[in-house]
């Protein structure tokens, strides 16, 4: 009986700490959500745009040329898999994974420790991913895809969509989408339209790198903090079980105590 | 006097978003001015000070770092990789 309720006590002890843990982690997270959602939000005024902007590029007739716009078979594809730099974050590191499952001959180039420690390469942490980092990657991608090496590149990431909810997507780059609303006027181009293109190339595939890679972030953090608060529920639940069940190993070894004592002085 | 939307987009976020009467700033070509009723235009932007005529007739400047300036139509945009203001 005694053993039981050393038992019991450890286990309590056990899940306490886990509750202490949790509860930390979701601190941290949470006063990591505001920051976090932000910048996330700059990010994406950022990406409108740069995407407008492309948009008006892809239409004009002037750039129609462009190695950029070409559509070729997709049979080499290149992925960045954006995913988060620790784990305890409820799915979303799983989600990530499961969707890059289903492109498995894709070239990955990852981001976030989580992904490189899957995919390889080296470690470039999604929270602390500079705009000078996401350029130096864009240069790249820019030239291996103006020389053939790949025929499609994408980004997956996850989109935040509120606090409680957010879902692994991919968002392609190349070939660049021409935007079919967008009214072809005939723009003027200074110096001249590759040039512009060319530059505006870069800054689109870093600033869509740069906003997925922030917007993935705040939603790690968010379903971290989602997460913790669901396990510190359960923690506090399966503390409040086993307590119980000590409680009534205690109060039954002080009965059969009591039972033995009066039965032993032979009263 | 006739304004148009100009936004100032950086990886930050937009430093400027709203009506201006006049934007300056050095094209890879040289300097101009952008007024409302502009043909459509793109050009590379050298970095430069970003002169902003408000309505209200007051001056915004600020640093550019340079990047690609896009007016079409509906709106005028400055894509910088930064933009910061100068103190007044």
């Amino acid at each position: 009986m005694s053993e039981n309720i050393k038992q019991l006590k450890t286990r309590i002890k056990s899940v306490d700490s886990t509750l202490h843990l949790t509860k930390a982690m979701g601190l941290v997270a949470s006063s990591k959500i505001r920051k976090a959602t932000e910048r996330m939000m700059k990010g994406r005024q950022y990406e409108a745009a740069i995407e407008q902007m492309i948009g008006t590029l892809a239409s004009s007739p002037e750039c129609k040329n462009s190695p950029f716009l070409a559509v070729r078979d997709t049979k080499r594809t290149r992925l960045v898999v954006v995913a988060g730099d620790r784990g305890l974050a409820g799915g979303y590191n799983a989600n990530v994974f499961r969707l890059a499952r289903e492109w498995e001959d894709a070239e990955v180039t990852a981001i976030g420790k989580r992904a490189v420690d899957r995919f390889g390469g080296e470690i470039i942490y999604a929270e602390k991913f500079t705009y000078d980092q996401a350029n130096a990657m864009a240069k790249t991608f820019c030239e291996d895809y103006a020389a053939g090496k790949y025929d499609r590149l994408g980004i997956l990431c996850t989109r935040y969509v509120n606090v409680m909810t957010q879902e692994a997507y991919i968002r392609w780059l190349f070939p660049l989408q021409k935007d079919e609303l967008a009214r072809a006027h005939s723009v003027v181009f200074e110096p001249d339209e590759n040039t512009i293109l060319n530059t505006a190339i870069y800054e689109y595939v870093a600033g869509t790198l740069v906003a997925a890679v922030r917007e993935s972030f705040a939603s790690e953090v968010a379903a971290r903090r989602t997460a913790m608060d669901s396990a510190g529920k359960n923690a506090q639940e399966m503390i409040d079980n086993l307590q119980l069940e000590y409680n009534r190993a205690r109060q039954s070894s002080i009965t059969s105590e009591i039972t033995e004592i009066v039965a032993g002085s032979g009263l | 006097m006739k304004t148009f939307t100009f936004t100032a987009a950086t990886p930050d976020g937009n430093v400027f978003q709203g009506e201006a009467v006049r934007v300056i700033v050095r094209g890879t070509e040289g300097d101009l001015a952008v007024l409302a009723g502009h043909i459509p235009f793109v050009t590379g932007v050298k970095p430069c000070k970003c002169r902003i005529l408000l309505p209200d007739g007051t001056e915004k400047t600020g640093n550019v770092e340079g990047g690609i300036l896009t007016v079409s139509p509906e709106a005028v945009t400055l894509l910088a990789g930064s933009f910061k203001y100068e103190e007044s």
